[in-house]
This record gives C-alpha cells, sequence and structure tokens, in this order.
C-alpha cells in the first residue's frame, strides 16, 4: 500500500510542475505594461515604479518564475494589487461560499442524476429510459447563464417568490441565505446533473451486465434487490470516481452562476480579478482551483484503490 | 373654560412634538450603503479609485470640504489666509481634535501628511495633486503655513478631497503601506472591518470634535457591481441609500412610493479621445467632419434617456464656467458640414476608424450609436472593446485612433480640463500640443478672480472647438436613492455620500 | 492505472476492446435513422446551417440597422421578434447570430482536432518519454476548470471572436489528445498491425493507412459533441464580455445586454437562449446519434 502511496504521489508532481507552469507563463504572456494597466486614471511614475517592484517585473522571466514558485510552496500567494490583502487570505475567505454553494448544487444535482440514472437503465430501452436520455441531454444543452436569467426573470421579477440576487451568511440569516441559494443551485446543478446521470446510467448496465449480477438473479433475489444492493454500489463507484471532474465543472459553473447571482464567491473572484488584471489575485485563483482539482482526483483514487485492491496491484502502463 | 385651555396646551404640545419627531434627528441605527464596486484601497494617500472617497467622507476629515454650492467651508482648519501673491497659505486648525488612536491632530500632524504624499519614495498617488508646495511650517501647534512654488487657485479645491484628508502619523508611520488594511483618520466613524467584495464596516467614533456628527451608530457599505441588484436591494429595505441609478429605472424609481430620487447635475464629463498623432485623425478636417455628424441630443435620448445632460465643454452645469458659450451651446448635427469638411480634408468619401471603447453596457451602446450615425457620410467606424487597464495603457504608448472614455470630474475647473490638455499632461491622452492653449491654462491657475478665469477659459474652449482633440459629448447627472428611513441627507454635486449628520427613522 | 475516469474523457469508449467495425455509408445511414430522436437532431442542424448560409434572405431586416425612434419595442408584426435597445430587430439579430456560433464551434472544434489528434497519435503510438510528458501536461490542462481557464486564456490574448475561439480550441485540445492517444494504444496491439510491419510496412504507412482511418469515428463523435459546448462557450465568453465584439450579433452578448432590461423588455432575453439551446440540444442528439449508430457496442453493453 505505501509502495503505492508513493508512486502515485511521485506521479501527481509532474502534473503539479506543469500546472504551476501554466499559471505562470498566462500571466506573464499577458500584453501591456502590468503596472500601468492596473493603476488606472491617476498614476505617477514613482507609484509605477514602487508597483513594479512589487510584482517584480524588473527581472527575467526564468528568475521570476523561480522566486514565484519558492513563495507560492511557502503559501505566500503575493498580495492582491487592488487592496493590498494577501491573496490566500481573501481566497479562504471566499472559499466557504462557493463551498455551500457547491454542496446544494451537488444535492440537487445527485437528487436528479440517481433517480433518473437508475430508472433509466433499470428501465432500459422503454419510455422513462428515454425521457430520461432526453431530458439529459436537454440539461446539458441549456446555457446556464440563460437558465439562470430566465429563473431570475420567472421567479423574482415576473412572480416576486424569491429574492434575485445577493448573498448573505448562513449564521447571520438562515432563511434567506437559504432562499438566495435556491435558482443558483438549480441552474448549477441541473447542468451537473445531467452529466452524473448519463454516466451512472451507462455504468449501471454495464454492471447490470455482469456475470455478477446474473448469478445473483440465477439464485432467486429478486429485481429491486440486485439492482440497489448489489449493481448500485458498483455502479457508483465511477460516479464518485469523477469526483475530480464535477469539482472542475462545479468551479467552472461557480463563474458564471455566481455573476448572475451577485453572490461573492470564488467563481465571482475568478471573473471580477480576471476583468481588473488583478494579476496576484488571478494567478492565486487559478492556481487554487487547479490545486483543488487534481488533490481531489488524488484522494479519489486512493481511496478507491484502498477499497479495491485489484487496482492497487495492477502494473501501471509503462 | 380651564379644561378647554389645558386641552389647547395638550393637543399644541401633542402636535409640535409629532412634528418635531420627524425633524429631529435620532441617535442610533445602522446605515446600510450601496455601492457600485467595492472600494480597493483605505489608504486615501495611495488610493486611485473614485469608490475609495466615499467610504474616506466619513473616516477622514480633511482640512477642508465643499457644501451644497460647491463653495470651500472650514472642516478641519477653521480659517485661513492667502499671501504672498497665492502663493502662501496659512490655516488655522481647530483645537481639541482627536484621530481615532488618540493621536492628537495638530500642525505637526499636518506637515507629516504632506510629506507623506511628497515622499517619491512612497510614491503616493497624491503627488501631482500637491507637487506645488515647498514647504510646510509649523508655525504653533495649531497654525501651519503651507508654501507653494506658484500661484495656484484650484489648491483649496484640491484640499477638499483626499489631498486634504489627515491621517493619524502614529499609526502611518507604524503600518507604512499597510496603513491601507487598518486606516485611522480623523472623521466621525472609525474603521472596524473590511472584507472584500461584502462589506465595509464603520462604527461612530465617540471622541470627535463634532458633537452633531454621527447620529447613526454604525455604516456599513457593500459592493453591488450589479446595478440591478443594487436597486432590488434598496427597494428591499435591505439598503438605505444607493448610488448611480441606471438611465432606465429613473422613470420607475421617481413614482415609487418607497423611495426618493435625488437628482442634481454632476461634475464629470464624457466623450470622445482623439489621438491627434495618428491617422487618420491627424487631420484637423476629418475631426471636424466627424464631430459635423454627431447628433449628441440622440446618443443622450437613446443610451441615457434624461439622466445625462448632452454637452459640448468640460464644464458641466453647476461650474461657475458653465455658461460659457464655448462650453455650453451644442452644436447641431450637420451632413452638409460633414461632408464639406471630408473633401477638404482629401477623403470625400469618408474613412475607416477604429473606435475603442471599455467593457460595460453603456459605453457599448453609445459607440454603436454613434457608429450608426457618421455612417451616412461614409466614415466606417470600427468598435473595439478593450479593457479599462489596458486601454489607458495603450493611451499611453499611443496606440489608439479615438476612444470612448470620460472624466468622474472636480470641484474646481481647472482640474476638469488642466492635465488633460496642456503639452505633455499626464491625462493628456490625444498628445495635443498648443502653447497659446497652455499658456492660458497655466494663467487661469494663477488668476485670481472669477471673472478673469472665466476669461482664460472662454478662450481655451474657443480654441478646442476648432481643434477638437477630444469630442465632448454629454455630462452624467449625479442621482442618489433614498430608501424611506434615511433624513437629513444633503445632496452634493460632486457625488460624495457625507452622512455624519444624517439620522435613520425606524 | 486507467481510471473510470478516463472513460468519460474519451467519450465512454473502452480503450481495450477490439476497434471498431467499418460498414457502408448506406448501411450507416440507416442504422443512424433508427433512432428517431438523433434523425430530429440531424434535420435541426441542416435548418441551422442553412440558416447561416442564407441569412440574407431569411432575415427580415438588417441585423446592424439601428432605429432611434423604435427602442424596446414587444413583439409586433414587423418585428416579430421584437426590437432592442438600439431599435434593432431581435429576430434578424438571431438569424445572423447563427454564423456567429456555428463558427465558433467548427474553428475552436478544428483547432482542438488539428493539434489534438495528431499530437495523441504521434504519443500513442510511440510512448516512451514524449508520452509522459505530453500525458502529465494534459492532465495538467485537465485539471483546471473549463471556464476559468478559458477565461484566463481570452483575457491574455484580447477581446474578439477570432482570440475567444483559439483559447476555446487550446481547451478543448487535452480532451483530443487524450481520446486519439487512447484509440492508438488500443490499434496498435492488433493483428492487422502486426501484419501490416511484417509485410515490411514503415511507421508512416502504418499510422495512416491502418490505424487512422479506423479511430476516425470515435474522433468524429467527439468532434460534434465538443462542437457544441465549444458553441456554449462562445456565448459564455460574449456573455461575459470576452468575445464578439458589437455591432456583430451573438446570442451570448445579446443575453449580456438583455439582462439590463430584463423588467422593462424580457424579450430580448428569451430569444437569444432559445436558439442556444435549439442549437446544442440538436448538434448533441446528432453526436449521440452518431456514436450509437458507429458503434453498436454502446448501445447494448
Amino acid at each position: 500500500m505505501s509502495r503505492f502511496l508513493a508512486r502515485r504521489l511521485l506521479l501527481t508532481l509532474p502534473v503539479l510542475f506543469f500546472v504551476s507552469l501554466i499559471v505562470f507563463s498566462l500571466i506573464s504572456l499577458i500584453p501591456g505594461d502590468p503596472a500601468r494597466v492596473f493603476l488606472g486614471e491617476e498614476v505617477t511614475t514613482e507609484a509605477l515604479e514602487v508597483l513594479r517592484k512589487q510584482l517584480g517585473l524588473d527581472r527575467p522571466v526564468h528568475i521570476r518564475y523561480l522566486y514565484w514558485l519558492g513563495r507560492v510552496v511557502r503559501g505566500d500567494l503575493g498580495k492582491s494589487v487592488r487592496d493590498g490583502r494577501p491573496v490566500l487570505d481573501t481566497l479562504l475567505q471566499k472559499l466557504p461560499t462557493t463551498m455551500e454553494l457547491a454542496v446544494t448544487s451537488l444535492i440537487v444535482a445527485w437528487a436528479i442524476a440517481i433517480p433518473g440514472g437508475l430508472l433509466a437503465a433499470w428501465k432500459r430501452r422503454s419510455a422513462w429510459d428515454y425521457a430520461a436520455t432526453t431530458v439529459s441531454l436537454a440539461g446539458i444543452s441549456i446555457p446556464n447563464f440563460w437558465l439562470g436569467i430566465m429563473l431570475i426573470y420567472l421567479l423574482a421579477v415576473n412572480q416576486r417568490l424569491l429574492p434575485p440576487s445577493g448573498y448573505v451568511e448562513p449564521w447571520v440569516d438562515l432563511g434567506r441565505n437559504l432562499r438566495l441559494m435556491v435558482m443558483p443551485s438549480i441552474v448549477l446543478g441541473s447542468a451537473l446533473a445531467a452529466l452524473v446521470m448519463r454516466l451512472l446510467r451507462s455504468s449501471l448496465i454495464e454492471v447490470l451486465g455482469t456475470d455478477y449480477v446474473r448469478t445473483a438473479h440465477a439464485k432467486g433475489l429478486n429485481d429491486r434487490v440486485v439492482v440497489v444492493k448489489h449493481a448500485m454500489k458498483n455502479a457508483m463507484i465511477p460516479v464518485v470516481t469523477i469526483m475530480g471532474l464535477q469539482l472542475s465543472g462545479l468551479l467552472g459553473g461557480a463563474v458564471i452562476t455566481e455573476t448572475i447571482f451577485a453572490i461573492p464567491g470564488f467563481g465571482r473572484l475568478a471573473v471580477d480579478s480576471i476583468l481588473t488584471r488583478d494579476y496576484p489575485m488571478v494567478q492565486g485563483v487559478v492556481l487554487f482551483a487547479a490545486l483543488a482539482v487534481v488533490l481531489t482526483n488524488l484522494f479519489v483514487d486512493m481511496v478507491y484503490a484502498f477499497l479495491d485492491p485489484r487496482i492497487r496491484l495492477e502494473e501501471r502502463p509503462a | 373654560m380651564k379644561r378647554a385651555v389645558l386641552f389647547g396646551i395638550i393637543a399644541v404640545l401633542i402636535v409640535t412634538s409629532v412634528t418635531f419627531a420627524g425633524a429631529a434627528p435620532r441617535r442610533g441605527g445602522t446605515l446600510r450603503v450601496g455601492l457600485n464596486a467595492d472600494p480597493p484601497n483605505m489608504d486615501p494617500h495611495q488610493s486611485t479609485a473614485a469608490v475609495d472617497r466615499q467610504v474616506f467622507q466619513n473616516l477622514f476629515d480633511k482640512l477642508v470640504d465643499l457644501n451644497q454650492d460647491l463653495e470651500i467651508v472650514p472642516m478641519l482648519a477653521t480659517s485661513w489666509t492667502i499671501s504672498d501673491g497665492g502663493r502662501t497659505y496659512t490655516f488655522r486648525l481647530r483645537p481639541n481634535v482627536v484621530f481615532h488612536d488618540g493621536t492628537a491632530f495638530n500642525a505637526e500632524a499636518v506637515k507629516y501628511n504632506f510629506e507623506r504624499m511628497l515622499d517619491r519614495s512612497f510614491g503616493s498617488n497624491r503627488f501631482g495633486e500637491v507637487n506645488l508646495v515647498t514647504g510646510v511650517t509649523v508655525v504653533d501647534d495649531l497654525t501651519v503655513r503651507i508654501a507653494l512654488e506658484k500661484a495656484y487657485s484650484p489648491f483649496l479645491a484640491v484640499l477638499s478631497d483626499r489631498a486634504g484628508m489627515m491621517v493619524s502619523p502614529t499609526a502611518a508611520r507604524r503600518l507604512g503601506r499597510d496603513f491601507a488594511r487598518e486606516p485611522v483618520g480623523a472623521g466621525p466613524y472609525k474603521f472596524v472591518e473590511k472584507r472584500p467584495q461584502e462589506r465595509i464596516v464603520l462604527e461612530r467614533f465617540d471622541r470627535h470634535w463634532d458633537r452633531t456628527a454621527g447620529n447613526v451608530e454604525r455604516i456599513i457599505y457593500r459592493p453591488f457591481t450589479d446595478e440591478n441588484a443594487r436597486l432590488a436591494n434598496l427597494r428591499a429595505d435591505e439598503l438605505d441609500i444607493i448610488d448611480q441609478l441606471p438611465a432606465r429605472d429613473v422613470p420607475a424609481v421617481r413614482t415609487d412610493a418607497k423611495t426618493r430620487l435625488l437628482e442634481r447635475s454632476g461634475l464629470g464629463w464624457q466623450g470622445m479621445w482623439i489621438n491627434v498623432t495618428a491617422a487618420p485623425l491627424n487631420n484637423k478636417a476629418l475631426r471636424q467632419a466627424l464631430n459635423a455628424a454627431i447628433d449628441r441630443r440622440t446618443i443622450a435620448r437613446v443610451v441615457f434617456g434624461e439622466t445625462v445632460t448632452p454637452g459640448n465643454g468640460p464644464f458641466p452645469p453647476g461650474m461657475f464656467t458653465h455658461n460659457i458659450p464655448a462650453n455650453s451651446r451644442l452644436p447641431e448635427r450637420n451632413l452638409d458640414l460633414a461632408r464639406q469638411k471630408l473633401r477638404e480634408g482629401g477623403q470625400p468619401n469618408g474613412f475607416a476608424l477604429t473606435l475603442k471603447v471599455t467593457p460595460g453596457r453603456e459605453p457599448q451602446q453609445v459607440a454603436q450609436v454613434i457608429q450608426s450615425m457618421v455612417t451616412e457620410v461614409g466614415i466606417r467606424v470600427n468598435i473595439e472593446i478593450v479593457e479599462f487597464g489596458t486601454l489607458l495603457a495603450q493611451h499611453d504608448a499611443g496606440r489608439f485612433e479615438a476612444s470612448l472614455l470620460g472624466w468622474s470630474g472636480r470641484p474646481d475647473p481647472d482640474a476638469n480640463i488642466y492635465g488633460f490638455f496642456v503639452t505633455g499632461g499626464a491625462l493628456n491622452n490625444s498628445k495635443y500640443s498648443n502653447s497659446r492653449v497652455d499658456t492660458l491654462l497655466d494663467a487661469a491657475r494663477i488668476l485670481t478672480t472669477a471673472e478673469q478665469r472665466r476669461r482664460a477659459y472662454t478662450e481655451i474652449m474657443t480654441i478646442l472647438n476648432d481643434d477638437l482633440p477630444y469630442l465632448f459629448l454629454y455630462w452624467p447627472k449625479e442621482y442618489k436613492t433614498l430608501g424611506p428611513k434615511l433624513q437629513g441627507f444633503v445632496h452634493v454635486p460632486d457625488g460624495m455620500m457625507r452622512l455624519r449628520h444624517v439620522w435613520l427613522n425606524p | 492505472m486507467r481510471r473510470p475516469a478516463d472513460a468519460v474523457l474519451t467519450g465512454g469508449l473502452p480503450a481495450e476492446h477490439a476497434p471498431a467495425p467499418r460498414y457502408g455509408l448506406a448501411y450507416l445511414g440507416r442504422r443512424y435513422a433508427r433512432n428517431r430522436l438523433a434523425l430530429v437532431g440531424l434535420w435541426v442542424v441542416l435548418l441551422i446551417i442553412g440558416t447561416a448560409i442564407f441569412a440574407p434572405w431569411v432575415a427580415p431586416h438588417s441585423p446592424i440597422k439601428t432605429n432611434f425612434e423604435n427602442l424596446l419595442k414587444p413583439p409586433t408584426s414587423g418585428h416579430i421578434l421584437g426590437t432592442d435597445d438600439l431599435g434593432r430587430d431581435i429576430a434578424s439579430r438571431v438569424i445572423y447570430g447563427t454564423r456567429t456560433s456555428l463558427l465558433a464551434g467548427l474553428i475552436s472544434v478544428g483547432i482542438a482536432v488539428a493539434i489534438g489528434l495528431p499530437l495523441g497519435l504521434l504519443s500513442g503510438f510511440y510512448r516512451g518519454r514524449l508520452d509522459d510528458v505530453l500525458m502529465r501536461l494534459t492532465d495538467a490542462m485537465l485539471s483546471f476548470p473549463f471556464l476559468v481557464l478559458a477565461l484566463a486564456l481570452a483575457a491574455v490574448l484580447g477581446a474578439g471572436l477570432d482570440r475567444a475561439m483559439i483559447a476555446i480550441g487550446i481547451v478543448f485540445t487535452p480532451g483530443f489528445i487524450r481520446l486519439s492517444r487512447a484509440q492508438v494504444l488500443s490499434e496498435r496491439e492488433q493483428n492487422y498491425v502486426e501484419a501490416a510491419r511484417a509485410s515490411g510496412a514503415g511507421d508512416g504507412r502504418i499510422i495512416w493507412r491502418h490505424i487512422l482511418p479506423n479511430i476516425v469515428s470515435p474522433v468524429l463523435v467527439q468532434a460534434s459533441l465538443s462542437t457544441a459546448a465549444a458553441i456554449t462557450a462562445e456565448a459564455a465568453l460574449s456573455f461575459l464580455g470576452l468575445g464578439t465584439q458589437p455591432p456583430t450579433p451573438s446570442w451570448g452578448s445579446m443575453l449580456n445586454i438583455a439582462q439590463a432590461y430584463l423588467s422593462t423588455a424580457p424579450w430580448m432575453a428569451w430569444w437569444p437562449g432559445i436558439a442556444i439551446f435549439i442549437t446544442v440540444l440538436s448538434i448533441n442528439l446528432t453526436g449521440d446519434g452518431l456514436r450509437e449508430a458507429l458503434d453498436p457496442r454502446l448501445r447494448s453493453v
């Protein structure tokens, strides 16, 4: 087990290296003098120089990369050029908000996808199946920003059922917080639901066709028991395994959803910092997002390997 | 008979108390303000964004302030004398003033503030506003003398904004550039916390010198970049006052019983920068052709409804220089003149032009309206959306032909024109250079009477209307929308929300 | 170690199975038509393509002609979908928007395939250091949430439809690298490859004549599904302000402007969104139908 662990970790390192390289070069490639670009209307040459030093722009690229990497590894992601606060502090502050949105969206997504996928696979080729497939395709096809705008119009502008946008912390006013989360969660969750439902359906179909399940049938266990107890457990594995992918989808979807619904979370931070050229913050946001996905994948692999010994013993293709 | 008198007295007392209950300031409550952006920097010496100034009004006291008519009134300075041909300012300071951290406010503190702004290694963004200061002398504890290199009429107006905001020397020395994270001023409200993109919280400062200030206990500023969300929150009673209303919401807000709309003309101007050193608009006749094909009234109506005033100069209504004819007269759209100028300029069939605009609905709409207007005489406009910061960099490098960018405006006319059209000016994006204009701009700063300055500006505007380094298009109006609870708010044209004397009804 | 996640990324095609059998075109057509939904999808796609090509004839008005006397009007007989904030006909703008979207979809995916397919092919065929490095690089790229990376890239490259298409193309490339590599990995072990090698065929010939034709179908399926995603992506970027420049009609930027007028002119928001939805859905249906028709194993496992 520990050999596997060490190996897996070792293989993650190059990925992390490339991630850092991508993030760094992304920001370095932006045209225009970053210091001037940031400071705005009223600026003096002195202020420009101070900012340039702060951003370390007076050194060659590869040196900057190494300095940057050194700082990042120690947890110093720089200071936001907009308000001088450490990037890491702002990121950590915004994270719980997006986490809440992610969790509620995940609940919505799985509440739709699991029963949907189950039904579709179980009653394969029936009306249920086609309906589910079409609904999930529709779910993937609806642009989530349009869905958001339409929901706001229908539920908040036309009929004042829900507040249109904004955010308040759960411990300040839980009722309002939950009401504000309804529409964003539907928007974010439905896109994810479609994806998960398709995956669950095909993996469940695969499992239902295996010998293991046929044997259970032969032994006389009734249909429902077979499906729910045996097949589901195995079919859920790929759903859990693509946790990293789901997280990636959630973070990406959060960008649009938080912008439309004025939620001050991670996604909103990404858009704002990119549009205002707050380089240290953009670096921090993008790096953080990629890191989260990589670590989630690693974690899931570990858990998966722990649970299923076959994986551990499999040799990786050379 | 006695009973009737008694009842009469009671009745009068009741009526009087009811009437004055609404009028008398009540202490207490939390005021919730909706801003249009998240203020990035709480250090007035470093701040660049206009929205920071909203919070500063209540956190920092300044040497002088503005009233509703844009006149200079005392604040930390109780009186002043100007001598030596406008080169020396002597201020008497208010006694018994302390900063939020207990540091005494005195002439030494004023001197420290100026030194901080002028320190080149600190790199203050106020440097350009106070760089004419050659020396600050402490005459005594409550008297300070400031010497300028040359006479500068707008100096007091400058001190009514960020450059005049006094920071605590103790805190500033201790924190340096990190002062922005723990700002300490002498205003009626002190800093409690700032959560980025969420809120800024201020709390009443009990030892403020103005005993009538600070009725409200706390002020919470919340940023709403989405204008719909801002208004929706005001309507839902989540906010008490908001800044900047979108044009199409003005009619509805006017008729809404729950909100009050305050309108004044603002201080800023908007229009089109033209790079006079690059083709195709380095040709004056072509600039004049472009100008003649534009209808300012239509732009104002289509994009903004009634929320801007179409204009043709840098001095909006309300400034004492506004009614200079060269500033206030609107040219009519004249296609014949446009075609004639095109021929004069050697492009009878029109020409192609790239117009850069910042992202955002209104600049794009203005650009598209202009585009469809000038296409009638053959001028083909290509719109390019460029992010604000990048646009500024391109301005610096001269890499643009025309762009839509304006100025938020300042109370003194000099600040609305000088840096933009003087040769080599920091804000002179068009790279325009005219020595006669330079002389007149400098003169207008030194001349001391309003009449003399108007004469100078009249001549400047006449020249600018002919040379057209910038096409002024409109003057945005200043709007504040109030919820039902807020009382006692005074609307000043500079758009700043001064909250020290307001109060909240329950 | 193959992760189940790979299955999602390679379009659901398990890598170890035998190569897809090849069919004649007529046979494929019939198999495809058995799925009625996919057939509907195909017809709609063709309709959309036709609209894009014949837009000047189909559209009742010019999409960029403004009319300052006719702002924000609800649907009437003269303007069946109403007018927008500058008095332009919404129906015409939606119709011309098909051009922008289809262009964005095709070019972005074209870039992704043009870069991804050869890279994946070579990587899977030759293995070795190149393969290792490339795989780690694609892993890294796939770790970024798609929209965040596309946003950042579009911001770096600048605004404009062409830059947005490049940004989206780059973001989709790793998916195609992975897909073609996975296909090559399974193909190269097949008997026919051994046979070809034994008869003296060089690497290039093997790749070109034997392997490539066998991987065309999954790539085609993936490409069609990616086109749908690319269209959504372009709309999202334009919605956020990084994409098409005014006054070019693009469904995404139309939605951006419509947001501000939701309470006064809600019709501005309905139609561009419906257009995106129908286009993306029909392409997805077509792609799904294509997948089922080309590879029977995926249907009935």
